[in-house]
């Protein structure tokens, strides 16, 4: 798995690449909640290049979701490929969740 | 097909990767396709996690075992450690509708299989057994 991170118009983007799993989620998580400890108030997701996410990544997300909502801040994920979405969909969090197609419906929602 | 293929696998998280590759590739050679390969996937995946989290607590020093049998009307597979002891019975998940970290794993591994049966018998570790069974075309 690789993490990017970058500015994009006044917010954060993470472009993450790979798989999502036990083994790699710590460190999405640690770059993460780096960012929500400077109380970044947008923080977007870049799934597009995602090709696995287990239940280990799930978590990762809901609490970086929690963590953010705690001080009014906004996690929206776009781009999930159709098996990721699924997952989410299965799970019930893609109500949770700010999902969008791509990143221009993300920045005007 | 229906020979078996045994692989060993350490106790460490980024072998799991692996654990997914030969899983997908199991499931090809057995015929099966499409959104039930991930599904079956994710599953296994999971219970290996289950067992590197929770029977060796993060121990990368231990074995994983996993048989995969593929006959005409199934995938199965066999998934064995030397750790803690699993109650099934407390292997619940948590409330999908209670949105929190974690609990999901055992929701994965149900809907992936219709059999999910822990072996009583195994004196030491777990031998957990997963059956799916195919539609014949």
């Amino acid at each position: 798995m690789e993490i990017g991170i970058a500015d994009y118009n006044g917010n954060k983007l993470i472009t993450v690449s790979g798989d999502i799993d036990m083994y790699s989620s710590p460190a999405l998580r640690e770059q993460m909640i780096f960012l929500i400890n400077k109380k970044v108030s947008v923080m977007l997701v870049d799934f597009n290049k995602v090709s696995y996410i287990d239940s280990s990544g799930i978590a990762t997300f809901v609490e970086v979701l929690k963590h953010m909502k705690s001080y009014g801040g906004r996690l929206q994920l776009f781009g999930l490929p159709v098996a990721v979405k699924e997952i989410f969909g299965f799970s019930k969090l893609d109500k949770v969740f700010e999902i969008f197609r791509d990143i221009e419906d993300a920045v005007k929602s | 097909m229906k020979e078996f293929i045994k692989i060993t696998v350490p106790s460490d998280a980024k072998y799991l990767c692996l654990i997914r590759d030969i899983t997908t590739r199991m499931g090809l050679l057995g015929g099966v396709e499409g959104p039930l390969i991930d599904t079956l996937k994710l599953a296994i995946d999971e219970a290996c996690a289950n067992i590197i989290k929770h029977a060796y607590k993060g121990d990368t020093g231990k074995k994983i075992h996993i048989r995969y049998r593929i006959t005409k009307g199934a995938f199965e597979a066999v998934i064995e450690d030397s750790g803690e002891k699993v109650r099934p019975e407390l292997l619940q998940g948590r409330d999908l509708d209670d949105v929190k970290p974690g609990g999901l794993g055992i929701h994965f591994i149900r809907r992936a299989f219709d059999v999910v049966a822990y072996d009583g018998k195994k004196k030491k570790g777990n031998r957990l057994r997963l059956v799916k069974y195919l539609k014949e075309e």
